[in-house]
């Protein structure tokens, strides 16, 4: 029974689960995603762009498909049975692909050409590549969050409600593990539970978004994005200075810097009038590929190869496209000619710094910034006292008697030079009030400056390195004239006026005519929130890429981000207020939908490595919260880097931190591209050396082994289970505090039974053997509380590492 | 309730979670053919009755490859030169050059380029077909001779480190795709329980230059899964293998059934099929706790089989233990393994660096083979041996009888392999009297020199050579491909001939 009904749903609901479902003989074919993949991978060699023999047919457009060939035409408009496409694809004489061909067609792909040229064999654009339009959802009732409704009205349509919503205490966890990455404070998780006033989730939902923790959360899916890594990535893979770069992405999430900003700072803050030190340091993403100093490499080279990273990694974060092929050759799927790629990469191929990175920690152009969050903020806030004292200095200006030396010294000062004038007793701002305070800010800012330190930038050259397409991508063989920088045909056009370099290219990416730049980032944040985006292929909005499972709602929040000046928070709590989001997630045994593309139930998905990391520390409260810095080193085996490393290499010798160092969040943890944090690469965390918008969860026996074993993990469920020792007086309140620190909730019936029958094997297990439980005690840096009874540390030290392994904890629901 | 447990399980299983879970019998390839998403035209999954291939049947059952990381001088060791000894000191002619870029450390060094004659006696010792060279450097591996199927002419474009190992890895000079080993275990899967399916060793040296990257046995942008298991030469073989000192083994199966009651709950509440493949994970995790240092303890061998690889065999980290490692993995089903074994790459002092390398792979690299032989695993052990690109014929720094150095040499090297379906006691290819281009079998220098874009019989691009291995072990590596940001990726790119001239 349930089968078949399964079956007719699936039908019902065919747009949502892809090809699969609908074979169905008159169902509207669609060109782009459905028929170009078989005309660019079984046609286009001799009918499409790359055609050698002018002769013949092409069929890469309407107009050439639709050529009068003396009597037939490929397509017929007017009599789409006459058409020539229909006789040949199915001719035994004379069959296309000729018989030789080395991709034939298949019959399901011969059913499909059929049915799309009967359908008039139309020629349509790829939806990514038209601008979102905003369609008013149909609301469940008025006051709902629209996305219910675009996610509502199909299921209703097929009879399926929502799930019922999720048990709060799980909501509670859900919401802060999506936002911040750690789960709710304590006194939060009871301030929400005891709350049963109209708008207490949504009081939680605001408080997490305000917590500094959010932004380091949110970050780390950028710097994914970004590839951001602690060393230049190529063979030494040494030190590189950029770590200033990572703290502001994690302040600019914090701030909650508008999307546009956020996306033009990086890719042209230098570029701004007078830009501001974020504005500088943001342009770090610009350095952010992989680099050598290689002895003995060819400079040409690797600008080549540093200039395709780049150009690549942008099509990803950005455009949600793949540029790669057009390196080579012109696109087959996608409108992207070779010539375009080499267009678009010009924007990148004027930056000053040499191609070859020399090995050295400060590459290229560098700037000075604040060397941690605390830092920052301070420099913020005397940033922001001496913009004020210059310009209330300005007002005063006509009434100071300055001489003409005064006044050039002034006009052509930098900040800090007008700032030095302003605080001297004996200059020409001497008399004024402000003086001492503009003394009080110049001493801290040269001392905060002093502490400032160094990190890579983007300035471009003078006069701009002439661009050449590359033939086959090969770097000696520049071919044709020097190419200018331009955008990519076919996604809105470059807005009046912008300037012909990064900054332009940033501002035809933010303008409200580019069809790609909105719904790529709404579709990011959907997928950090709901685990799997609204495109499943958040790396490939292109044709070959999977279509939206909800393209209106896609497009409804693409347009309403830009209407409310890209608030990130804002759209991330519509998505986390969302009846959607708050179902319960258990996996529905009335459909068949397990991967939730209809989002009839919330999401669940394996934490990723540094929530894992995370969770342990703060429950243990060995958590360090000191904000940004340098790359922390916490326990790793012994040898690993020194048995890859150069003995050149800066990075061979891994030494682990001490104190609190061990103990701050995983964004922190040093980023060596060659050889990355184990913790980090057993859970899936990517190299970092390209770009990566999706990790691949995967479920692995190594991973059993480092959750049970790791160094750093016995410390945390040690320290964990003194804390329980210490802080509740009786087994049963114990394993209470523990679930509720872990799961926001009491324990079930069987999770006790289960917990405390393993509490009881172990205590008498140790109490028997005091020896293995201080071994085992000792695990980790963090002394050990000697106050408490070893066994019994120990024996709870026991629960705590399983239930830290335990989908209880390692899984979002 | 569920009116079919099984039903409703399988029904909730969904494509992405099985390739989510550490496959086992079958690759990933395999299993998304079982689901019905083809990987290409025509695809069957990989099957016993293919002898565990993919495509077709499988010549190889397993790999072992032994890389040789810096660029090992094929004229020291394999490619025997006499001409050399008449030109000693003299410039590299130009048109023997022909144009091709030579690297920054070379190309403009005050002797020019002078002509480097190796210093090693070359003996020729009977194969199964012509002959093959091989210098007084190895004379262990001459001893094999008859297995070897030498390739003297394979090529690559790369002329530096970085790019050139990830290139013969990955399939690309530019860091970001899958590697061989992670396309085999997508491919392929496992063929034991107990233990990895692709595990990868370091050997020591004492000249450990040139960095290895994890991305050399990486997935790219494939899950995570396929990477190779590093198999570490101190603390715990396997990463996190050994529980904490104080929890025994009786402690961690409590601790697992506890593990095991809580996730069960967790998926009474929420039915995630994935809390049921870890639960497996866990189990195996268990298993491997005891299998990994079943592996390890070499107690059980005999003395024969240290005399064969040498007492070296007995320290842990030396390429004589990685060997013989290697041989307990492929006994025991692991499919892939790779030992890195760095320091080839000679700038100066060649002989006195290379005569410490050879000396710690000769003895062991033959007796893998005599090893494998003697056991009846050669047959379907493919064992690969070579580097990421050879060396020049012109000296690189001061240039005296005694000693030299060569610079990096991406036109033509020497890799050799046995076993596993190649053909045994051949060699293939050949270079000019210098040592310098692919020639033909007049020893001139084929003109224009092999590209990647088109196969030229007798050479062998490393793409070619991925192309091979790949057929060896049952997959047509035009098929075996894996979709990512649209596109169809393959580990030759659109490059890969398949040799058959080197297949038995």
């Amino acid at each position: 029974m349930k089968t078949r009904f399964a079956a007719a749903l699936l039908f019902a609901l065919s747009p949502f689960f892809g090809d699969d479902a609908r074979a169905q003989t008159d169902e509207p074919v669609d060109f782009a995603s459905q028929v170009l993949p078989i005309l660019s991978s079984k046609c286009f060699l001799c009918h499409g762009p790359d055609a050698q023999d002018d002769s013949l047919v092409r069929l890469d457009s309407y107009t050439g498909a639709t050529v009068d060939l003396g009597g037939s035409r490929a397509i017929d408009p007017d009599q789409p049975e006459q058409s020539e496409i229909l006789v040949r694809i199915h001719s035994a004489d004379d069959p296309m692909p000729p018989d030789d061909a080395t991709h034939p067609l298949t019959d399901a792909e011969r059913e499909l050409l059929d049915r799309w040229v009967r359908q008039g064999g139309a020629y349509t654009d790829h939806w990514a590549l038209v601008a979102p339009i905003q369609q008013a959802p149909e609301p469940a009732s008025a006051d709902a969050n629209p996305i219910d409704g675009f996610i509502e009205t199909p299921l209703q349509a097929a009879g399926i409600a929502l799930a019922a919503p999720a048990a709060r205490e799980t909501l509670a966890r859900r919401a802060a593990l999506v936002l911040t990455g750690l789960p709710p404070e304590p006194a939060w998780l009871e301030t929400f539970l005891n709350d049963n006033e109209p708008g207490a989730y949504e009081r939680l939902v605001d408080r997490l978004l305000a917590s500094p923790r959010f932004g380091e959360h949110q970050a780390r899916y950028w710097l994914d994005a970004v590839r951001y890594g602690d060393t230049h990535g190529l063979h030494l893979d040494n030190r590189r200075g950029i770590y200033p770069y990572r703290d502001w992405v994690v302040k600019a999430y914090n701030d909650n810097l508008p999307v546009d900003d956020f996306i033009t700072w990086q890719l042209a803050g230098d570029l701004l009038p007078n830009p501001t030190l974020q504005q500088r340091v943001a342009t770090g993403f610009v350095r952010l590929n992989p680099t050598t100093g290689e002895g003995g490499a060819i400079p040409d080279e690797f600008q080549a190869k540093n200039n395709f990273d780049r150009v690549e990694t942008f099509g990803t974060v950005f455009l949600g496209q793949s540029l790669t092929c057009a390196r080579c050759h012109t696109h087959k799927y996608d409108p992207i000619e070779q010539e375009d790629y080499y267009r678009l990469l010009a924007f990148f191929n004027s930056t000053a710094e040499p191609a070859m990175d020399g090995n050295a920690y400060e590459y290229g152009t560098v700037a000075r910034a604040p060397a941690n969050q605390v830092a920052w903020t301070e420099w913020e806030e005397l940033a922001a006292a001496r913009a004020k004292l210059i310009s209330d200095a300005e007002k005063d200006l006509d009434h100071l008697q300055l001489s003409q030396g005064e006044t050039q010294r002034w006009q052509n000062g930098s900040l800090d030079e007008r700032l030095t004038m302003l605080a001297d007793p004996h200059g020409p701002f001497g008399q004024r009030d402000q003086r001492v305070y503009a003394q009080v800010v110049q001493t801290g800012s040269t001392n905060a400056q002093k502490q400032f330190t160094t990190t890579l930038i983007a300035r471009d050259l003078p006069k701009p390195r002439p661009t050449r397409l590359l033939q086959r991508g090969e770097y000696d063989l520049p071919v044709g004239e020097p190419l200018e920088p331009t955008v990519l045909p076919g996604m809105g056009a470059m807005p009046d006026g912008a300037p012909g370099n990064r900054l332009g290219l940033a501002q035809w990416l933010t303008s409200p005519d580019h069809p790609l730049t909105a719904r790529v980032m709404v579709n990011q944040v959907w997928q950090r929130v709901f685990g799997d985006g609204l495109v499943r292929t958040p790396e490939d909005f292109g044709v070959m890429g999977q279509q939206p499972t909800h393209p209106e709602l896609l497009d409804w929040l693409a347009v309403d981000l830009q209407q409310h000046d890209w608030d990130l928070k804002r759209l991330m709590k519509m998505m986390v207020t969302s009846r959607t989001f708050c179902q319960n997630s258990a996996h529905r045994t009335d459909l068949d939908d397990p991967e939730n593309r209809l989002f009839a139930r919330g999401p669940s998905y394996r934490l990723d490595a540094e929530v894992l990391r995370d969770i342990g520390l703060w429950a243990s409260e060995l958590l360090d919260p000191t904000m940004g810095g340098e790359g922390v080193k916490p326990y790793q085996p012994p040898g690993m880097w020194l048995a890859m490393a150069h003995p050149g290499s800066n990075t061979k010798n891994y030494v682990a931190d001490q104190g609190e160092r061990l103990y701050r969040r995983s964004l922190y943890v040093y980023w060596k591209r060659s050889s990355p944090h184990p913790m980090m690469t057993l859970f899936d965390a990517p190299s970092r050396e390209a770009s990566c918008v999706r990790r691949s969860p995967t479920n692995t026996s190594l991973q059993s082994l480092a959750l049970m074993n790791e160094t750093q993990r016995v410390e945390m469920a040690r320290k964990l289970a003194e804390r329980l020792v210490r802080e509740e007086q009786e087994e049963g309140a114990r394993l209470e505090r523990l679930f509720r620190l872990l799961a926001c909730r009491a324990p079930s019936d069987t999770e006790r039974a289960t917990c405390l029958s393993l509490l009881a094997a172990m205590q008498e297990r140790f109490q028997q053997d005091k020896p293995a439980a201080e071994t085992l005690l000792a695990y980790g840096d963090a002394p050990r509380d000697k106050k408490l009874d070893a066994a019994q540390v120990a024996a709870w030290t026991q629960v705590t590492t399983t239930l830290l392994a335990s989908d209880t904890v390692i899984q979002l629901y | 309730m569920p009116d079919n447990p099984i039903r409703e399980n399988e029904l909730l299983t969904t494509r992405r979670q099985l390739f989510g879970r550490a496959a086992l019998g079958l690759g990933t390839a395999a299993m998304v053919n079982l689901l019905g998403q083809p990987l290409g035209a025509d695809e069957t999954p990989g099957r016993d009755d293919l002898n565990g291939g993919l495509h077709h049947v499988a010549k190889a059952k397993r790999v072992i490859y032994l890389f040789m990381s810096g660029g090992p001088s094929q004229l020291d060791m394999w490619d025997y030169k006499p001409k050399l000894k008449e030109m000693y000191g003299q410039q590299l002619p130009a048109g023997i050059r022909d144009g091709q870029r030579i690297t920054g450390m070379t190309a403009n060094q005050q002797n020019g380029l002078p002509l480097c004659p190796s210093k090693y006696k070359f003996t020729r010792y009977d194969n199964q077909d012509r002959g093959v060279y091989i210098s007084e450097l190895l004379p262990h591996t001459a001893t094999v001779a008859q297995e070897l199927c030498v390739v003297n002419s394979t090529f690559t474009e790369a002329i530096n480190h970085d790019p050139a190992i990830t290139y013969i890895q990955t399939g690309s000079q530019i860091p970001g795709r899958p590697s061989l080993g992670a396309w085999l275990s997508y491919g392929l899967g496992s063929m034991n329980e107990n233990l990895p399916s692709y595990v990868v060793m370091h050997a020591r040296t004492r000249f450990p230059e040139q960095s290895l990257f994890n991305r050399l046995w990486g997935t790219g942008f494939m899950p995570s899964e396929h990477q190779g298991i590093l198999m570490q030469n101190q603390g715990d073989p396997v990463l996190y293998l050994s529980n904490p000192a104080g929890v025994s083994r009786a402690d961690r199966r409590a601790q697992l059934d506890a593990l095991v009651a809580l996730n069960q709950e967790q998926h009474r509440k929420f039915a995630d099929p994935e809390v049921l493949a870890r639960i497996k994970q866990h189990e195996m995790a268990y298993r491997m706790q005891t299998s990994v240092p079943e592996l390890m303890d070499l107690s059980g061998e005999t003395a024969q089989t240290f005399e064969l690889y040498g007492e070296e065999a007995k320290q842990p980290g030396t390429f004589a233990a990685c060997c013989l490692n290697a041989r307990r993995l492929a006994e025991r089903g692991v499919r892939n393994i790779q030992i890195f074994h760095r320091g080839w790459d000679a700038h100066g002092n060649l002989p006195g660096e290379h005569e410490s390398q050879c000396k710690d792979i000769d003895q062991a690299s033959a007796a893998l083979i005599k090893d494998l032989k003697q056991r009846g695993m050669l047959d379907d052990t493919l064992v690969v041996w070579g580097g990421e690109f050879g060396r020049t014929a012109y000296c690189q720094g001061g240039l005296s009888e005694k000693s030299y150095g060569r610079d990096h040499h991406p036109r033509c090297f020497t890799v050799w392999m046995a076993g596993g379906g190649v053909k045994p006691g051949i060699t293939y290819g050949q270079t000019d009297e210098y040592g310098y281009n692919i020639a033909d079998e007049a020893g001139q220098p084929l003109t224009p020199q092999p590209g990647k874009e088109s196969w030229t019989p007798g050479t062998m691009h490393v793409h070619d050579l991925n192309a091979t291995l790949l057929h060896l072990l049952g997959i047509d590596h035009t098929r075996l491909t894996y979709r990512y940001q649209g596109r169809d990726f393959r580990l030759t790119d659109v490059h890969g001939h398949v040799i058959d001239d080197l297949i038995a």
